[in-house]
């Protein structure tokens, strides 16, 4: 294997973790999130010798969300309640709960909306990134953030209040 | 803990330590993407959307200006040098791609006149348009082609989308193909044209709401104007309503 190669498989080994968990919180789909995820790692991988010594990670980041963003116009519709996934830490029904809460409420925001709070709140990039990320304006984040935790504030704070709802 | 908190934390807790990614697939499918980007930088576009009827490879001035190497039938609107091309999980096999019709270590379509620098950045890149020298066989009076394309800080372009007449002249007044995002770049490419005429404003309408595109003209030709899209106002890839044109007093082109 070249050693370009050999980079960018330890790169995309440390990497996808993160860019799939991303995807998945932009779609609430496992599959379309792998699927997102490992088309990022393609793009990535074909533009590896041009920046391998750069920022690969980021690279990485947009191509995935710009891809998300770009190609997706319908709301979330998928509510994995009944997967339970391989855990790593504390009780398997705080985190079905946790996570159905996270679905729940990301799904009340627009794709643009979720893609804004992931890459605030979950890369924890800066406004500016953000926006240039994105091609928009830092009022557009500011905004649309301010908008998102709004939506965020008013949903339930957990799945049995939802269902009391 | 605030609502803010919880997500962050919830979004953190929520991590699956080992998704199963694929990365023989992964590294094939990136090195077929590179050939392919590889194939489009020296000037092979390849048919996307647009007239069906119409297939084939446009060669896009990878001759130099003056000397286009005619092909077969063009495409009006080609996704061209898709440097970052769409989802690979969906395209054929390269043995299925329409072949080159240039040498792969020829170079990129070469900017007739000014490149239009749109102020959209996609990371370190920006959003750029200018026309390009193409070849339409049996169709002499089409010579240029409008690329919307990205430019790297060190100058270097990757051309995400080509648009260009296939019948009749080119430099028609009124306005010509219009490049709509085809999902088939890493970054959007905000819609774009241009018109020809003397165009002071360029109004599109969608969805009932009006949104007016930014105008510049071709440094070559005045007449021309190049237009496009902010895609804060206009989702790439979301198709007009209806366009047009006025001029300085207003009136309608």
């Amino acid at each position: 294997m070249a050693r370009g190669d050999a980079d960018f498989v330890e790169f995309a080994r440390a990497a996808s973790a993160r860019l799939v968990h991303a995807a998945f919180l932009m779609t609430g789909d496992h599959h379309q999130a792998e699927d997102a995820a490992q088309t990022a790692l393609v793009r990535t991988y074909a533009s590896w010798s041009r920046i391998h010594d750069d920022d690969a990670y980021g690279y990485a980041r947009r191509t995935l969300v710009n891809h998300l963003v770009d190609g997706w116009r319908r709301p979330m519709r998928e509510y994995p309640t009944d997967e339970v996934p391989e855990q790593r830490r504390g009780d398997v029904a705080d985190d079905v709960a946790t996570r159905r809460w996270l679905i729940t409420i990301l799904g009340a925001l627009s794709p643009r909306e979720r893609a804004i709070v992931v890459l605030r709140y979950y890369f924890d990039l800066p406004e500016a990134q953000v926006a240039r990320e994105l091609s928009v304006s830092v009022g557009t984040v500011k905004s649309t953030s301010s908008r998102a935790l709004e939506k965020l504030r008013s949903a339930p704070r957990t799945a049995d209040e939802e269902a009391r709802r | 803990m605030s609502e803010l908190e919880r997500l962050r934390h919830a979004m953190r807790a929520t991590e699956r330590p080992d998704p199963v990614l694929d990365l023989d697939t992964v590294m094939r499918e990136g090195r077929r993407l590179r050939t392919r980007r590889r194939v489009a930088g020296a000037g092979a576009a390849t048919l996307a959307t647009g007239l069906a009827a119409v297939v084939a490879v446009v060669v896009v001035g990878a001759s130099g200006p003056g000397d286009p190497a005619p092909t077969e039938h063009p495409p009006p609107v080609a996704v061209a040098p898709p440097s970052v091309a769409a989802s690979p999980w969906a395209e054929e096999s390269p043995a299925s791609t329409p072949p080159p019709t240039v040498g792969r270590d020829e170079p990129p379509p070469k900017p007739l006149g000014q490149i239009v620098d749109s102020g959209v950045r996609h990371g370190a890149e920006r959003r750029v348009y200018y026309l390009v020298r193409v070849s339409v066989p049996g169709v002499p009076k089409v010579s240029i082609g409008l690329a919307a394309g990205r430019q790297a800080s060190d100058g270097s372009l990757s051309t995400d989308i080509l648009v260009n007449d296939v019948e009749g002249s080119d430099r028609r007044a009124g306005f010509h193909q219009i490049g709509y995002d085809e999902r088939s770049a890493a970054a959007p490419v905000p819609t774009f044209g241009y018109f020809v005429g003397p165009a002071k404003r360029i109004i599109g309408t969608v969805d009932g709401r009006q949104v007016d595109a930014r105008v510049v003209r071709w440094s070559v030709d005045k007449q021309v104007a190049i237009f496009w899209f902010d895609p804060a106002q206009l989702t790439p890839g979301e198709r007009l309503d209806g366009i047009i044109a006025r001029d300085a007093s207003g009136g309608r082109l």
